[in-house]
């Protein structure tokens, strides 16, 4: 007991404990707030994508997709955990404004509307037609063409707080899109005049999915004129992926599991049907494994800031050791005072250790604090720095950002205090057992003066 | 008086000696002692010949190179850390020649100091009434009660070695050693001291007491002096603690 009395005297009259506070409490408050902004990120950009492709996916790699997708589908519309599913053509074609020569390369999406924004948040990300399957494909200007959604950074720019200026949305435009029809073997299909597919499109939408890849290189057409402008039509038709959305209550990765062992006994009941060896290229993966290549680079980049962050902690084990040996250093009287009243080995580690703790708790509580505010904040000071020097961290022109995200994790927290709380620990060890080893006699000998 | 014979604490053959590079400096040679309870012992050296020494074998603080001490029959040098700590917590009172105060605590902090050690929070809360309350007491008895929160640095010198001496009681110690408990003071003060000894001894308090002064000395009940490393019989001062009155 007395040992808390003692070590909350020590660190209140011994200045240097001050360093020691700081310079955990600093650490605890950069790598909180680091952590709380590049979990929020990573965090927003896993749920934009979870959003984007919904549960699971049944895709192939080929260009040329696969057949009896509908066959499939009706197989999964009878599963009681799945809730919906959605067919879906991923292609790459050119556009162009309608008339103009200068089309450019593109990546091109079909999908049913009615089911594809059950399946996925699509439909929110929508402008004109914000979860409004029935009208998203009308053409804006003239109703007798199909229409297409445009990925927002397509047509918008934003400006440098983040937001768009819808009011320069392309409403008359019409533009060109010509598809590369292919054979179920993959040669170039040669449909009416020749090997291009092209067709008309008017503006009907922008999408908004917070994706960079999606927002900046993606159209949106309705999967009956992909499917017609990529040759997938005619029977056995074809699709390139089913999303599925599955009930609420079914894990991930147990409807994945099922979903797979679906499509095993499907794959095998269709062999030796027309082109079913395009079966053998169809995986089925859940959202997470299925956009594995954008997910994996941002989770890397954390591991490597925890890894930094070691680093950090590191400084500060070394710190608070070096301020603990010279506060053990300037109190070996002291300590040879208690062992003479007959304090024992580990008591005096006991009281090190507990200035220790103390020193963690109270400058984890500072750290945490001071993040805090920051956090809170945070939005509100890159806004005052932009507006003031004209400085950004995230520019808004370049990063699908909208608010720097500073939500609280508890989870982190907890971590973080915790490991303030073991660099301390660390950090005193050895100054610990130092003072523990002291003989009273080679102490209090000499005078005090 | 209050003397009742049998041997608290028997020092056998002790011997000492300190490492200076490669020279030996022996400083106890053979030292015999046996302490009875009750007894008021003082033990007058010259500076150097090994009088702090000896009160920290004594006091279980150091140990020796050679020879025993045998507190109440059983050999201190085979205690456990454990048995160790428990005679230096329970079993002796030291009051050192620097007083010793931890600056961080206050009189009445420092003074149940050795009440607190080695109690967890429950033991302490259970104990803090009991302990508190006999601090006052011992503050009261060497005439501080009103610096009860007062920090070490706060007090003059006497008064420091006051609190020490009352720590050193706290715990009810069967032996109270002190090292020069007057060396640093002035003599009127010193007597003040000694007289608190005196009225100790009366109480049946057991005291060794160390100094180089003779008329310090002349106040313990008896005297041996400590010289040429080893313990050579002195007289006994039949009533000497009797005639001071606590100061
Ligand atoms: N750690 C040590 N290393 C070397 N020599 C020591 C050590 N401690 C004490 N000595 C020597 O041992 C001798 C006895 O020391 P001690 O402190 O016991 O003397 P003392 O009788 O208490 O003296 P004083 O009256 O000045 O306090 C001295 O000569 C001293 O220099
Ligand atoms: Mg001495």
């Amino acid at each position: 007991m007395y040992r808390w009395v003692l070590a909350l005297r020590y660190l209140v009259s011994r200045r240097v404990t001050l360093i020691a506070v700081l310079v955990v409490a600093l650490c605890v408050f950069v790598v909180f707030v680091v952590m709380t902004v590049m979990n929020g990120l990573v965090g927003q950009f896993k749920e934009r994508t979870h959003s984007f492709v919904g549960d699971c996916v049944v895709a192939t790699e080929s260009m040329v997709g696969f057949p009896y997708y509908d066959r499939f589908m009706d197989v999964l519309r009878s599963e009681p955990m799945v809730d919906s599913v959605s067919p879906v053509i991923r292609t790459y074609g050119l556009v162009a404004l309608a008339g103009r020569q200068d089309a450019v390369g593109i990546e091109i999406m079909g999908i049913e509307p009615n089911s594809h924004f059950t399946v996925t948040g699509l439909g929110q990300g929508l402008h004109l037609h914000r979860d409004d399957p029935q009208t998203a494909f009308c053409s804006q200007a003239d109703p007798n063409i199909p229409g297409c959604i445009l990925g927002i950074d397509l047509v918008l720019n934003r400006d440098s707080s983040g937001e768009y200026d819808y009011r320069w949305l392309p409403l008359k435009a019409t533009y060109d899109i010509s598809c590369f029809p292919l054979t179920a073997r993959g040669a170039l299909e040669r449909i009416g005049t020749g090997y291009v597919n092209t067709k008309r499109f008017g503006f009907s939408d922008v999408s908004h999915t917070g994706l960079a890849r999606e927002d900046g290189g993606l159209i949106y057409v309705h999967f009956d004129q992909l499917q017609g402008l990529c040759g997938m039509s005619r029977p056995p038709a074809r699709a390139t992926a089913i999303h599925i959305r599955f009930k609420p209550k079914v894990s991930l990765q147990h409807g994945t599991r099922q979903v797979e062992g679906l499509w095993d006994r499907f794959a095998k009941d269709c062999q030796g049907m027309p082109q079913a060896d395009l079966l053998g290229l169809v995986r089925v993966q859940d959202w997470k494994t299925y956009r594995k290549s954008t997910i994996a680079p941002m989770e890397k980049e954390q591991i490597a800031m925890i890894v930094m962050f070691i680093l950090v902690a590191t400084t500060a084990v070394s710190i608070v050791l070096v301020v603990f040996y010279m506060i053990v250093s300037s109190k070996t009287r002291d300590i040879g005072i208690l062992k003479a009243v007959g304090e024992s080995f580990w008591g005096v580690i006991g009281l090190v250790v507990n200035f220790a703790l103390l020193i963690g708790l109270v400058s984890a509580f500072l750290g945490v604090l001071a993040g805090w505010l920051f956090l809170r904040y945070i939005n509100q000071i890159e806004g005052w720095l932009f507006a003031r020097f004209g400085f950004q961290l995230w520019d808004r022109t370049i990063f699908s950002i909208g608010q720097i995200p500073n939500q609280i994790q508890m989870g982190v927290v907890a971590v973080i205090v915790m490991c303030a709380l073991l660099v301390c620990l660390t950090g005193c060890l050895l100054p610990a057992i130092r003072a523990a080893r002291t003989q009273p006699v080679d102490t209090l000998r000499a005078s005090p003066i | 008086m209050n003397c009742d014979g049998s041997a608290i604490l028997s020092a056998q053959g002790l011997v000492k000696s300190y490492w200076l590079g490669t020279t030996q400096v022996p400083v106890l040679r053979g030292v015999n002692l046996d302490l009875a309870r009750g007894e008021f012992l003082a033990i007058l050296g010259a500076s150097g010949s090994g009088k702090s020494t000896l009160l920290h074998i004594l006091g279980g603080l150091d140990r020796p190179d050679k020879g025993r001490v045998l507190f109440n029959g059983n050999d201190i040098s085979s205690f456990t850390a454990r048995q160790l700590n428990d005679y230096r917590n329970r079993r002796v009172g030291f009051v050192f020649q620097f007083y010793h105060l931890l600056d961080e605590l206050d009189v009445l902090e420092n003074v149940y100091l050795p009440a607190m050690i080695g109690k967890g929070l429950v033991g302490w809360l259970t104990h803090k009434r009991t302990a508190v309350q006999r601090a006052l007491e011992l503050i009261d008895q060497v005439g501080l009660g009103h610096r009860i929160h007062h920090r070490p640095w706060q007090l003059s010198g006497g008064e420091r070695q006051r609190v020490a001496i009352a720590r050193a009681l706290m715990n009810k110690p069967d032996l109270l050693l002190a090292d020069e408990p007057t060396g640093n003071l002035d003599w009127a003060t010193g007597q003040g001291i000694l007289a608190l000894f005196g009225a100790l001894h009366r109480s049946g308090q057991t005291i060794v007491m160390v100094t180089h002064d003779q008329r310090v000395a002349s106040q313990a009940t008896r005297t041996v002096f400590l010289a040429d490393g080893q313990v050579q019989p002195g007289h006994t001062n039949p009533s000497s603690s009797n005639n001071s009155k606590i100061g």
